[in-house]
């Protein structure tokens, strides 16, 4: 029987090094390979991008990366930008949950935004092309994307927001509508500015910094440094 | 550029625009992205010598970061258009295009650190301080610029001052700096 998902006349176009799913013996749903092959084209898509930047990768970098066919690729996507914006939404969802999960888990406001910061560096630290891929290349991959950047930025502002909760009126006279959206900005820019550059090892030993920069108009720059070089 | 996005944007488009030959484009530019570059750079080095003429003289440091973050909004506010090409295109250009922007804030850098020297805890600050405050600061203007709001961008001159001032001065002294400057477009400038 042939395979309707990996078409035995494709073969050829795959190095030999590079394994896949046998086609029709494996005995898996077709769900579930038609779900692997997404995932090994978004995959795919991080490893292209990583070694050619967006502009520089083509749907056959990215389909050899993968290993599935062109045919295959084009099952799932209708073009280059699509699949980038799969792979970006993957990303940031499993970015998010992090962060979300790190700063739910701790009970005070200040440690917990420690705790979110700490969890977005670690990731972006274990995973450079995943970092280079959203923080870098996202910008330069279309529209959507770029609208999707700006909203996920824009949905870290309530996680600072929540630190207005029980402050002073003399605190918060300090704060204008805008002060955590600046807040944001002012964080992703020295996270992304660095893998921009190649030099995301710098990202660990920015931890106190961006705390300290993101406590300080919440709890006074004295405060916000203790904070900040506690961990 | 400002009806399609830079990569909407084909060297047919701008020899059509500009009224000249396909030919006289490639005399003067290699390449689409080289054309974007020289735009940049020329909309980015009007708005900073703006910077410079309206803060360059005043000693009394906040005054002189307000004067200076007062004319880079006006000029925003009266060049939209080439405010998004230098500020919104640039960062999905080309990597020579993000490359000139990140190095155009470093004059922004410089303005801001000279803050340590008035600050109480001047010493105590993280050296990111500067990129930081920088940062947030061009963050709220490009959302501001995405959304086609320029007009609006005068209106935010006291709550980006506050902003920048406060982890130098405290949120108070800032805050009084902030107030007593009005908008962008009402702000004083050296030639009034």
């Amino acid at each position: 029987m042939s395979d309707p998902v990996n078409p035995s006349v494709d073969s050829a176009e795959y190095p030999p090094e590079l394994a896949r799913l046998p086609p029709g013996r494996h005995g898996l749903p077709r769900e579930f390979v038609a779900r692997n092959q997404r995932e090994r084209l978004i995959a795919g898509l991080a490893e292209a991008v990583a070694e050619n930047g967006y502009a520089g990768t083509t749907i056959a970098h990215i389909t050899r990366h993968a290993a599935v066919s062109r045919r295959t690729f084009y099952e799932h996507f209708s073009s280059k930008d699509e699949c980038f914006v799969a792979a970006y939404d993957t990303v940031m969802a499993e970015l998010r949950q992090r962060v979300d999960e790190a700063f739910n888990q701790e009970e005070e406001w200040a440690q917990a935004v420690q705790a979110g910061i700490a969890a977005m560096l670690d990731f972006l630290i274990a995973e450079p092309h995943l970092a280079r891929l959203s923080m870098v290349e996202a910008l330069v991959a279309g529209p959507v994307v770029i609208e999707r950047y700006d909203a996920a930025i824009q949905g870290l502002v309530p996680y600072f927001q929540a630190g207005r909760k029980g402050r002073s009126a003399k605190v918060l006279a300090g704060l204008s509508p805008s002060t955590e959206e600046a807040l944001v900005g002012g964080m992703v820019s020295l996270i992304s500015r660095r893998i921009f550059a190649d030099r995301t090892e710098e990202l660990e030993s920015l931890l106190p910094d961006l705390v300290e920069f993101a406590l300080t108009p919440y709890l006074g720059s004295a405060e916000a440094a203790k904070v900040a070089r506690s961990r | 550029m400002s009806e399609k996005g830079y990569r909407g944007v084909t060297v047919a488009d701008i020899v059509k625009r500009a009224g000249i030959a396909r030919n006289t484009f490639y005399e003067n530019f290699g390449s689409k992205e080289d054309c974007f570059l020289a735009a940049q750079q020329s909309a980015m080095s009007a708005a900073l010598s703006r910077v410079v003429e309206a803060a360059g003289e005043i000693d009394d440091w906040p005054h002189r970061v307000q004067a200076g973050l007062s004319a880079f909004l006006s000029y925003i506010v009266e060049e939209p258009a080439l405010a998004r090409t230098c500020m919104v295109d640039a960062l999905s250009a080309a990597p020579t295009s993000v490359r000139y922007y990140e190095e155009s804030l470093q004059a922004f850098v410089s303005l801001f650190r000279l803050g340590r020297d008035v600050s109480p805890h001047g010493q105590e600050l993280p050296e990111t301080l500067e990129e930081a405050l920088i940062g947030g600061v061009f963050w709220i203007l490009y959302q501001r610029l995405l959304a086609q709001e320029p007009e609006r961008v005068a209106e935010l001159l006291p709550e980006l001052v506050e902003f920048a001032l406060a982890p130098y001065l405290g949120a108070e002294a800032a805050r009084v700096v902030a107030m007593e400057g009005g908008t962008a477009a009402s702000a004083p400038t050296p030639h009034d």
